[in-house]
C-alpha cells in the first residue's frame, strides 16, 4: 500500500480489523452470497449443473468402460499356443506325418494332433452332443488340428506355418490379445479425447451461466466499483458460484454413473455366467470419485473466474 | 491544506472532444461548493477525474497530499472509498436492504460487524430512516431513497463528498430538504462538492459556485458575491 493511502484520514478512522480477519470476512461474505444466487434461481442453477454432469459423465463412463475390458482380458490366461487348422482334405495319415515333421524344427517345443473324431468328442463334451445329433453330423465336417507349442519367436513362428501348403488357418492367441491390447488404447485415448473435448464444454457450460449472471449484475457491479470494490472482492462470489456448479455436477455425475452401473450390473453379470465367468462392473472407488468432484469444482472456479476476470478487464476505468 | 485541487487540467476524449480546458480550483476541508454550468460543460468529467473513472489529459488532480496520476490501477478502489459518491438516480441495490446498502463502504473497509452496525444505525439515524432499516429500497420514497444514497454516502467519513446531480429526481421541497443535509456535512468536517444544474436551488444556498463553460471555468463565485446577485 503506497505511503499516501495509508496515511490518508479514513483509513485511520475507520479502523480497519487484521489483514486475515478482513479477509474471513469477505470470503464469509461472499461465500453467503453466492449461496443466495444459487437458491434465487433453482431452475438455471440445475439446469447448469445437469449440463456439467451429462458432459462429465459420458467420459467418465467410458473410461469405466475400457477399465473394466482391460481388467476382463486381464482375467483370460495368456495362451502361448498356436493352432494350425488342416485343409479338410488332408487325412488322418498325412497329418500324423505333418506333426511328426514339425516336432523336428528347432523353433517348435511340442506338437499335439487333435483329429476331427477328437474334435467331435470334445464338442460333445461340452454339452453341443444334441445340436450335433440334430444336425446329423454322419460326416464328420471337422478338420484335423494342430496344436503348436511354440518355442522362442511365436509371430515368426506363425507366419511360417500360415506358409504351410497342408493349413488352412492358423489361429494364434497372442496375435487377438495384441489387437485387442490396441483397441483398449484406442479405447482409453478416446476417452481421453472426450474428457478434454467435454470438459471444456463443461468450463464454458460455467462461464456462460456466470456470464449471464454477470449481466443481471452489472448494475450492482458498477455501484460496488465506485465504492472502493477491489477487483477480487467482486470476482468472489463468481467463483464461489462456480464452484457450487462444479462441486454439484461432479456429484451428479458420480450419481449418474452409479445408476447406470446398477442398471448393467446385473445383466452383465449374468452374461458373463453363461461364459462361466465371475466377472462384476467395478464402479469408482471413492478415492477416484472424491477426485472427479474435485476435478469438476476446479473447472467450475476456472470457468467463473476465466469470465469475471475478462468483465473486469472490460469494465476497468482507466488503464495505468 | 486542500481537500483537493485542480491544477490546469485538461480532458480531451480520445475523439477529439474536449471536455475540460486548463480548469484550476481548490477546495478547502470543511467546504461546500457547487459546480454548474449546462449539459455538456464538463460537470461530469470533472467528478469523474476525482473519482478516478477518468485520467486527465494535462494537468494534475490533488486529493489531499496525493496526485491521482500516480494512483496506478489495483489502487484505485482504496483511492474511492476515502470519496463518498451520491448519484442522481441513488443507485442503491435493490435487492438488499437499506441497512445492508449503507453498511457496504464499511464492508469494503473491512471494519468488524459490531463496529459497522454502531456506524450504520448512528448514519440512519441522523438522516431520520433509523425506522426503515430492514426496509428494502424500492419501498422507499424518493426522497428516502436519495437520503439512503447519502448515508451510504457519508457512513464511513470521507473527507470529500461527490454529488452528482442529487437532487435531479426530486420535487422543490424534497431538494432544499436533501440541500440541508449536504450543508449540515461540513461541520462534520466533510468537504462537499455538488454539481448542478439548478441554478435556482444554487443561488439559494449561498455557497461558492464554480460555473462550467464549453469546459472552461467561466467564473467562481464566492458566496458574498452570490448573496448581492
Amino acid at each position: 500500500m503506497p505511503e499516501a493511502v495509508q496515511s490518508a484520514p479514513i483509513q485511520r478512522r475507520a479502523r480497519p480489523q487484521g489483514r486475515i480477519g478482513t479477509w474471513l470476512d469477505h470470503h464469509l461474505y461472499s461465500f453467503v452470497a453466492s449461496l443466495g444466487r444459487v437458491a434465487r434461481r433453482p431452475w438455471s442453477t440445475a439446469l447448469t449443473v445437469g449440463v456439467m454432469a451429462v458432459a462429465l459423465a459420458l467420459p467418465l463412463g467410458l473410461w469405466l468402460v475400457q477399465a473394466n475390458v482391460a481388467r476382463f482380458s486381464g482375467d483370460v490366461q495368456r495362451s502361448r499356443e498356436i493352432s494350425v487348422f488342416l485343409k479338410a482334405d488332408i487325412d488322418a495319415a498325412r497329418a500324423q506325418a505333418l506333426a511328426q515333421a514339425l516336432r523336428a524344427r528347432a523353433d517348435i517345443g511340442g506338437v499335439q494332433l487333435r483329429t476331427p473324431a477328437q474334435g467331435l468328442a470334445e464338442l460333445r463334451a461340452n454339452g453341443l452332443g444334441a445340436a450335433i445329433d440334430a444336425v446329423g453330423a454322419d460326416d464328420n465336417p471337422l478338420p484335423s488340428v494342430l496344436v503348436v507349442t511354440p518355442r522362442g519367436d511365436e509371430a515368426m513362428l506363425a507366419a511360417s506355418l500360415q506358409a504351410l501348403p497342408e493349413a488352412e488357418l492358423v489361429q494364434h492367441d497372442a496375435l487377438w490379445r495384441q489387437r485387442l491390447d490396441g483397441w483398449l488404447r484406442f479405447g482409453l485415448r478416446v476417452a481421453l479425447v472426450l474428457g478434454a473435448l467435454l470438459g471444456l464444454g463443461a468450463l464454458l457450460v460455467v462461464g456462460n451461466t456466470v456470464r449471464l449472471d454477470i449481466q443481471s449484475r452489472r448494475e450492482e457491479i458498477g455501484v460496488l466499483q465506485h465504492l472502493g470494490a477491489t477487483d477480487g472482492f467482486i470476482r468472489r462470489p463468481f467463483l464461489y458460484l462456480g464452484l457450487w456448479y462444479g462441486l454439484a455436477a461432479g456429484a451428479l455425475a458420480i450419481g449418474l454413473l452409479t445408476l447406470a452401473a446398477v442398471a448393467l450390473d446385473a445383466p452383465l453379470s449374468e452374461l458373463a455366467a453363461s461364459y462361466g465367468s465371475r466377472f462384476t462392473l467395478q464402479g469408482l472407488d471413492l478415492p477416484t470419485a472424491m477426485a472427479v468432484v474435485a476435478g469438476a469444482a476446479l473447472l467450475g472456479w476456472l470457468g467463473a473466474g476465466l469470465v469475471t476476470g475478462h468483465y473486469l478487464r472490460q469494465t476497468r476505468p482507466t488503464d495505468t | 491544506m486542500s481537500v483537493l485541487r485542480f491544477d490546469n487540467v485538461s480532458k480531451q476524449y480520445p475523439g477529439g472532444h474536449v471536455a475540460l480546458a486548463d480548469v484550476s480550483f481548490e477546495v478547502q476541508p470543511g467546504e461546500m461548493l457547487f459546480v454548474t454550468g449546462h449539459s455538456g460543460a464538463g460537470k461530469s468529467t470533472l467528478l469523474k477525474l476525482i473519482h478516478l473513472s477518468e485520467r486527465p489529459s494535462r494537468g494534475a488532480v490533488l486529493f489531499g497530499e496525493r496526485n491521482l496520476r500516480k494512483v496506478r490501477r489495483g489502487r484505485v478502489p482504496l483511492h474511492r472509498r476515502e470519496v463518498g459518491v451520491v448519484f442522481q438516480d441513488h443507485r442503491l441495490l435493490t435487492d438488499r436492504s437499506v441497512f445492508d446498502n449503507v453498511a457496504l463502504p464499511l464492508i469494503l473497509r473491512g471494519m468488524r460487524r459490531n463496529e459497522i452496525g454502531k456506524r450504520v444505525r448512528s448514519v440512519l439515524d441522523k438522516l431520520g430512516l433509523a425506522t426503515r432499516e430492514r426496509a428494502l429500497p424500492t419501498q422507499l420514497s424518493a426522497g428516502e431513497q436519495q437520503r439512503v444514497g447519502i448515508a451510504r454516502a457519508i457512513v464511513a467519513e470521507p473527507a470529500l463528498l461527490v454529488a452528482d446531480e442529487p437532487t435531479g429526481n426530486l420535487d422543490p421541497t424534497l431538494s432544499a430538504e436533501i440541500m440541508a443535509l449536504f450543508a449540515s456535512l461540513p461541520e462534520r468536517g466533510t468537504s462537499v462538492l455538488v454539481a448542478s444544474h439548478d441554478l435556482g436551488l444554487v443561488k439559494r444556498m449561498k455557497k461558492r459556485v464554480l460555473v462550467l463553460d464549453h469546459g472552461q471555468l467561466a467564473d467562481d463565485i464566492a458566496p458574498e458575491d452570490l448573496a448581492d446577485a
